[in-house]
């Protein structure tokens, strides 16, 4: 009997072992790299993007995409700002439930338009982009969100702590970061819905064929994309505490990038959740790294950055490739010799 | 069998009719499928085969005309309906889900196994079900990873596990070998003992004799005949299907082969074939048979430059050449019609023409480097007239074509580009008797005027046939060459099974 | 002639927009047809105009660029920073401004052609870099101060009422239209968009063809990039940032498949016209740039959403062909390993 480790399994822990090697490499060039304020820097910042991309994941699952997810971030996080900045005494479960309640419904306009209207989802989600970015703009008139404005604990949120390891602080964004896509990725491999999804994006022709629900299956992609999405404005506005209009613009390409990383086909089908979250602290690891790189300049930091998701995905590409025909070809000398017996 | 017609047929058909603008697709059919029993259906191209497919699934309503599901009537307005009474079907390529594995292709499409999944569970279910097909497979492998039989068969898992009553198989054994066609029937004996009523459509007529308890002719959208099989002929069957006399096998002109054009030296390539060396003439048709997945494909596409040879010597009029791209092959005068027309072969939405002109539209460059539209279309109506395509006109999508003709169209797109040697890979594939023979006819025609050939086929009356030698292939090595003379079926099966 | 109509329907209903756009513009202000508002009109976006040119063959061939944006920053920031250092004539940094930009596509085109890898993904990785790349070449400063010749250049008319910008782009589109259309190259785009496979065991280099384009869609965002700051007169780091999602908002409205394989540029040239008319039309009325962006979006979004609503509710009302929704499952065979996914 073979190992069970399928593809997806070898993609994480390929995974995994970058982001170990490129600790160890820059713990070579950077002083007092592997300290514990730099861990707790990485895993707040990446706790964002790693919710966003596993939103953007779910979409590209079903082959589709989300470029408006950055617009929704804004508008969730500008909104709940605002409420919150006039209701001081609002639960903080509530200011949560009703970041993700936006998310959602934005999430909903943008799934029933391709779901229902049949329209490419690059283009609904480029127009979405534009409008809800626009109605957000309408909206603020140019009043910004500050910080002072905001209830306490929302301000200091990012600090709060559920662990602490010697120096390793496992702050609360993270843990609920984790915990949602864990939780998320065992419902995709446990629940038949999450079964639905990758069929859809698999082969939608056949899904449609077969009476799988595809309408509601992407439809339901969308709306917890756009869930998610206004968790991550949840986590945005408690991280920045001042949102301009101007918020969130130009994320939805990082969290596509992180997903890509993590080994999403943008294809749609394959690609795990937890995936996506190592993409986004692979991301997030570089770009904070190369910052503490003496003869780094910060202004290299992008293009540096852009440099090595190329090679990341190159390399990855051409190993993942070999390795998939070594797997499938032996597996199917296997089988060819023992079809029909 | 006495007592048959007094069982309750599983689905019948009463005077179905259905219109498409002005063709009338079906007129006044009537059909009956009785549980445990399998019944072809055979006709050429626009006989009105498919359309009664799509109305028995629900893709299409009919016009006129009841359907009676296990003696009550029904409407079936989808494919969920039609799934609904147990009603599925199984087409040439095979539908799956390519990066889910057997398992979850089984039961994907089942709406009452609850919200969770039991994944062990649903693995010895897989299993279960492979076990009553006679069918060996790791439930856990990804679909795609699977060939095209192994594919199929989940298919028919699948339609297993949802409890169809009727299995429509449209061409089941277009891409499946002797082998594999042998094990396709035995899981369909397994489904007929199930009291499963299997429609079964196939323009193999030797395959339909052998596994039909019925046989029923269309013609023109009218049912022209419905009998027993001991009470058919293939050669009425054919006289039936196309309303006049034919001689099935097409017998080729002799003539003598001229100098020696190809010759190929132990070629290979790591995983797919070693060893390979053959030599062709010109006005010589060299059969490459064995069975699906010996390396026949892989050898066209290395003297194609697909996917080149890493090993051994390629030699064209003598001169040792490498192919390491189709441009180089091209230029060496090597032409290749590949066995997947749709999806390698042919541009879908493009034109008769602008497919036709596809691999030669240098020839038809103004001096501007534009293309000259008008010099296009000359050499696509005189294609069309030599091959004898049949299309509304020449700007119409192939994609609207019958398989014959995309074939033909495809034969003319490399027959433009003047090659010396021609590799056509299942070049009768999934099309009708009547179309068939016409391309049996062209590649005679073209031995005889000095192009050197090189046929691979899986249906081996046509190797036979048509090839002057024939070099069958296993498991990626040659296993044998045989002349003219010594070459007879039992021979090359047992050449390509490598049976003791 | 049915056959034709059918063939260029799309167009045909973008030209009626731009007509009932233009209409309604007309009626709320008389001087609306002056040829100097024509002109005026293009002048605020005419190098996003002429990077789509480049973008629909790019979308045509099967794949995207999201880089340009940041290939006009870079080159941009090439003039300005090797202008600021005095090293070499303007002219010359203009030259080395547009070869980077050729330089920038011929990157991504080698990733895309060579390894294979999605130009998605490829170009994103570009559009981060390339940024950050314009970063180091300006810090956080803005670099003006540019010869007379260059600024006039960007700024004023050239020939009659026409820019430098405004009449490469109109050459530009011409002759991208010949060539996509009537050219070999331009059928290779086509069937590459189509099913790339079959263009490569037709014998045609599709690697070839996508390298020309990538390093040509490079070249133009580089050009873009330096006539942008010659109408500007300076340079920032943050040069044209988010231009690309306009520029592809351009492609897609004129009728261009995302898909690839189908789509021509007399639809790009009058989703052009309908943007600009649109923008200037609601500018007049006093709406915000901003807004007009949205307002270009629910269009987008409408110009696919109505065509398909209508064909679904006349099909129902029809009732007679058949559904092009009920094709044959997409299939990808396991026969032939080449074409396996990644």
């Amino acid at each position: 009997m073979r190992a069970r480790l399928g593809p997806e399994r070898l993609r994480e822990l390929s995974l995994l072992a970058v982001i170990a090697v490129s600790v160890v490499v820059f713990s070579r060039l950077v002083d007092n790299y592997l300290s514990g304020s730099f861990f707790n820097r990485v895993t707040t910042s990446m706790a964002i993007t790693a919710v966003l991309a596993a939103a953007q994941t779910l979409v590209i699952l079903t082959r589709n995409i989300d470029l408006s997810v950055g617009s929704i971030v804004g508008v969730t996080a500008y909104l709940t700002g605002e409420y919150l900045a006039g209701h001081q005494a609002t639960a903080p479960l509530l200011a949560v439930a009703l970041a993700m309640g936006i998310g959602a419904a934005l999430g909903l306009l943008n799934g029933t338009l391709v779901a229902y209207g049949r329209v490419p989802s690059i283009i609904v989600t480029l127009g979405t982009l534009a409008i809800y970015r626009t109605w957000l703009i309408d909206h603020a008139k140019a009043r910004t969100i500050t910080a002072d404005s905001l209830p306490r604990w929302l301000v200091e949120f990012p600090q709060g702590t559920v662990l602490r390891l010697g120096g390793l602080d496992i702050r609360v964004v993270l843990a609920v970061a984790v915990l949602v896509i864990v939780a998320l990725q065992l419902a995709l491999g446990r629940l038949r819905w999450g079964r639905w999804v990758y069929a859809v994006g698999s082969n939608p022709d056949a899904a449609r064929q077969e009476g799988l629900p595809t309408e509601r299956i992407i439809l339901g992609a969308f709306v917890m994309c756009g869930a998610l999405s206004g968790l991550a404005g949840f986590m945005f506005l408690s991280r920045f505490g001042t949102i301009t209009v101007a918020a969130g613009q130009g994320l939805e390409l990082a969290a596509v990038a992180a997903a890509v990383v993590g080994g999403v086909s943008i294809l749609g089908g394959s690609g795990t959740l937890v995936g996506a979250l190592l993409g986004a602290l692979l991301i997030d690891l570089l770009e904070q790294s190369l910052v503490r790189v003496p003869e780094v300049s910060e202004f290299w930091r992008d293009a540096v950055l852009g440099a090595l998701i190329l090679l990341a995905i190159a390399g990855d590409l051409a190993i993942g490739r070999r390795l998939r025909r070594l797997w499938t070809s032996s597996s199917r000398r296997e089988r060819e010799a023992s079809v029909g017996g | 069998m006495a007592g048959l017609t007094d069982r309750v047929p599983v689905l019948e058909m009463v005077g179905v009719s259905k219109r498409f603008d002005a063709t009338q697709a079906l007129g006044g059919v009537s059909l009956a499928l009785y549980p445990g029993e399998v019944h072809a259906l055979v006709g050429e191209n626009g006989a009105g085969k498919s359309t009664l497919i799509k109305i028995m699934t629900g893709v299409h309503a009919a016009d006129e005309g009841t359907i009676l599901v296990g003696g009550e009537q029904v409407t079936l307005r989808s494919s969920a309906d039609a799934q609904r009474h147990g009603i599925a079907a199984i087409y040439q390529e095979p539908t799956i889900y390519p990066d889910l594995n057997v398992a979850e292709n089984i039961f994907l499409s089942h709406r009452d196994r609850g919200v969770a999944v039991r994944w062990g569970r649903m693995y010895r279910e897989a299993e279960a079900i492979l076990a009553r097909l006679d069918v060996h497979l790791d439930v856990r492998t990804l679909a795609s990873g699977l060939s095209v039989a192994a594919q199929q068969a989940v298919e028919i898992a699948k339609a297993m596990s949802l409890d169809v009553r009727v299995l429509i198989m449209d061409e089941p054994t277009a891409a499946l070998s002797a082998h594999e066609v042998a094990q396709l029937f035995r899981q369909v004996r397994h489904l007929t003992a199930g009291g499963v009523a299997v429609l079964f459509i196939s323009h193999r007529l030797d395959e339909v004799f052998e596994i039909a308890d019925r046989v029923t002719v269309l013609r023109d959208g009218r049912l022209i005949s419905s009998r027993p099989r001991a009470e058919a002929t293939p050669q009425r069957a054919i006289q039936e299907m196309v309303g006049r006399e034919m001689s099935e096998f097409f017998a080729r002109t002799e003539h003598r082969p001229g100098e020696l054009v190809l010759r190929v030296e132990g070629i290979g390539r790591a995983g797919a074939f070693a060893g390979v060396s053959f030599e062709v003439h010109k006005g010589e048709v060299l059969g490459l048979a064995g069975l699906v997945g010996a390396g026949r494909t892989d050898v066209a596409l290395a003297l194609f430059g697909i996917a080149p040879a890493e090993a051994g010597s390629v030699e064209l009029d003598g001169r040792p050449v490498t192919i390491r791209s189709p441009r180089e092959a091209m230029r060496h005068g090597i032409a290749y019609l590949s066995e997947d027309r749709r999806q390698l072969g042919l541009s879908l939405p493009q034109s008769l023409t602008a497919n036709i002109t596809l691999a030669t539209l240098r020839r038809y460059l103004t001096r501007l480097r534009l293309v000259d539209t008008g010099a296009e279309h000359a050499v696509a109506e005189r294609f069309r007239r030599r091959l004898s395509i049949r299309a509304p006109s020449l700007d119409t999508p192939v994609e609207r074509l019958s398989g014959g003709n995309q074939q033909k169209t495809m034969l003319a797109k490399w027959l433009n580009a003047e090659p010396s040697v021609l590799i056509l890979d299942e070049p009768t594939r999934g099309i009708d008797v009547g179309a068939k023979a016409e391309v049996h006819h062209i590649i005679d025609e073209l031995a005889r005027a000095g192009m050197a050939i090189v046929l691979i086929s899986s249906d081996l009356p046509e190797v036979l046939a048509m090839s002057d030698r024939i070099l069958v292939m296993r498991e990626g090595r040659q296993v044998g060459m045989f002349g003219r003379a010594e070459a007879t079926e039992e021979a090359i099966i047992t050449a390509a099974m490598g049976a003791a | 002639m049915a056959e034709r109509v059918l063939r260029w329907r799309t167009e045909l209903l973008l030209a009626a927009i731009l007509l009932a756009v233009v209409a309604v513009n007309v009626s709320l202000s008389p001087f609306y047809l002056r040829t100097g508002n024509f002109v005026n009109m293009f002048q605020l976006s005419i190098e996003k105009a002429i990077v789509a040119v480049i973008m629909t063959l790019v979308i045509v061939n099967g794949e995207i660029d999201l880089s340009v944006a940041s290939v006009m920053g870079f080159s941009a920031a090439v003039v300005a920073s090797l202008h600021d250092s005095g090293a070499v004539p303007f002219a010359v940094a203009v030259l080395v401004a547009l070869l980077a930009g050729a330089g920038a596509g011929l990157l991504h085109g080698l990733f895309v052609a060579r390894m294979g890898l999605p130009s998605l993904v490829v170009t994103i990785a570009g559009l981060i870099g390339f940024r950050g790349a314009a970063r180091i070449l300006v810090g956080d400063r803005s670099i003006g101060d540019f010869p007379e010749w260059f600024d006039r250049l960007g700024q004023e008319p050239l020939v009659g009422r026409f820019s430098l910008a405004l009449i490469i782009f109109l050459v530009g589109i011409v002759v991208a239209g010949v060539v996509l259309q009537r050219s070999a190259f331009g059928r290779a785009v086509y069937v590459i968009g189509n099913n790339a496979e079959v263009a490569r065991y037709s014998g045609i280099d599709t690697a070839r063809v996508k390298l020309v384009l990538l390093t040509t869609s490079g070249f133009v965002a580089g050009l873009a990039g330096v006539l942008f700051a010659a109408r500007l007169g300076s340079v920032r780091g943050n040069l044209a940032e988010g231009f690309e999602l306009d520029i592809i908002t351009m492609v897609l409205l004129g009728g261009v498949s995302i898909f690839g394989g189908s789509g021509t540029l007399v639809g790009v040239a009058l989703s052009i016209l309908i943007i600009l008319n649109l923008r200037n039309g609601l500018g007049l009325a006093n709406i915000q740039a901003t807004t007009q962006t949205g307002i270009i979006g629910a269009l987008l979004i409408a110009s696919v959403l109505v065509p398909n609503l209508v064909v679904r509710f006349g099909r129902r009302w029809r009732r007679a062909a058949p559904e092009p929704g009920e094709v044959r499952p997409i299939q990808r065979p396991a026969t032939v390993d080449t074409r396996r996914k990644e």
